[in-house]
């Protein structure tokens, strides 16, 4: 059976190492006997060498994971979804539950302006921690809402929510259930209603690292 | 960070290499990887264990340009010259810059299909196979887009038309 003649199809596959073996050589035969083959087939490899070599410098640069709480937050607005926030009975009874294991109070919430007033140590964590810092209360956002004030979406062992800076606390403006209570997976901003009462909310863009820390050190003010 | 968040972040660079060569312009290209790392993140209940998680990364991204693409077609949308947005952000040297930008300006020259085998194959370094798999056509598909596109980019590089 006669061999089918040398293409450049074969010389392309050759150059970029796609042949079997017994195939490779023969090409490799033609080449070497063939100044055109030669030249057809020195020029492929001196493109896709030109071609590596420039584009390689853009692999060797690290890039971010995009956090989870972005990744749910594009998602909502992308969806134009502008779901209110849970009403307050709701977002008050989970409060409830946070406030009974520590401070062991009768069960109901006063009928108060800052009935939705945060626990002191979450609280003290939204003042003090910053986006992506581990611990039993995890901040996975910052931005400043419409009405210009601070608010921050965080997750802490019962409760995912998002609270916003009022006089000198911080005020609960979503509240959820955490998915998977104190597991170590539950991906904080996973939740999509959470991502949509931020959507609500925000003005503009979340906040920078730098941004955040600004802010911070102004006692979110 | 767990197995499939470490896979990504392995991958993202190179994602974003295949990026400049789809796009051919280092801002559209900074914000498709961003929008296909978020969407990999999104769809990771998707990806199957065993099968190949750079060839399912790299499809992500390729699909999500293609539906920009479409969306900008639609819209009638002028897109803004890459020559500006070149000087921002791209890394290496000024010269190591500029040469990207002459084989960007090159594959310009070359219809979709071609240019995204020519950028898997030749910048991305995949095999056949793999690169068929990403575009999700049959190797020969994929071979002869290849051979047109380098044979086309050739000719322009060749100081030819």
């Amino acid at each position: 059976m006669m061999a089918e003649p040398i293409d450049e199809t074969m010389v392309i596959a050759w150059v970029d190492g796609e042949l079997a073996p017994a195939e490779a050589a023969r090409v490799e035969q033609a080449v070497a006997a063939d100044p055109v083959l030669r030249d057809l087939a020195e020029a492929h490899r001196a493109m896709r060498a030109r071609f590596a070599a420039a584009f390689r410098p853009i692999a060797d640069e690290p890039v971010a994971l995009p956090s989870a709480e972005v990744v749910s937050f594009a998602e909502a607005r992308a969806k134009r979804m502008r779901r209110l926030w849970v009403p307050g009975a709701i977002a008050a009874s989970l409060v409830v539950g946070l406030f009974v294991g520590e401070m062991e109070r009768p069960t109901g919430m006063r009928d108060r302006a800052d009935a939705l007033a945060l626990a002191p140590p979450l609280a003290h964590a939204l003042d003090t921690q910053l986006s992506g810092t581990a611990g039993p209360v995890r901040v996975a956002l910052s931005f400043r809402a419409q009405d210009g004030a601070y608010c921050r979406s965080f997750s802490a062992t019962h409760l995912d929510g998002v609270a916003c800076r009022t006089g000198d606390g911080w005020a609960l403006r979503y509240a959820a259930p955490t998915a998977v209570p104190g597991g170590d997976y539950a991906q904080a901003g996973s939740d999509p209603a959470r991502a949509s009462a931020i959507a609500a909310m925000i003005a503009g863009e979340p906040l920078d690292a730098a941004g955040e820390r600004a802010a911070r050190d102004r006692g979110w003010r | 960070m767990d197995a499939f968040e470490t896979a990504l972040v392995r991958v993202l660079p190179r994602l974003r290499r295949f990026a400049h060569g789809l796009t051919r312009d280092p801002a559209d290209a900074d914000d498709l990887t961003q929008r296909a790392a978020e969407r990999a993140l999104k769809a990771r209940a998707q990806w199957q264990a065993g099968t190949n998680f750079d060839a399912w990364a790299y499809r992500i991204l390729r699909n999500l340009w293609i539906d920009t693409t479409r969306h900008r077609q639609r819209r009638d949308k002028v897109i803004a010259p890459a020559e500006q947005a070149e000087n921002v952000g791209a890394p290496g040297d000024a010269e190591a810059a500029a040469e990207r930008l002459f084989l960007m300006r090159a594959m310009d020259r070359l219809p979709d299909e071609q240019r995204e085998a020519v950028a898997l194959v030749m910048i991305e370094g995949l095999s056949y196979a793999e690169a068929a798999q990403v575009l999700e056509v049959p190797e020969g598909t994929l071979t002869s887009r290849l051979v047109r596109g380098r044979q086309a980019l050739a000719k322009l590089l060749s100081g030819g038309e």
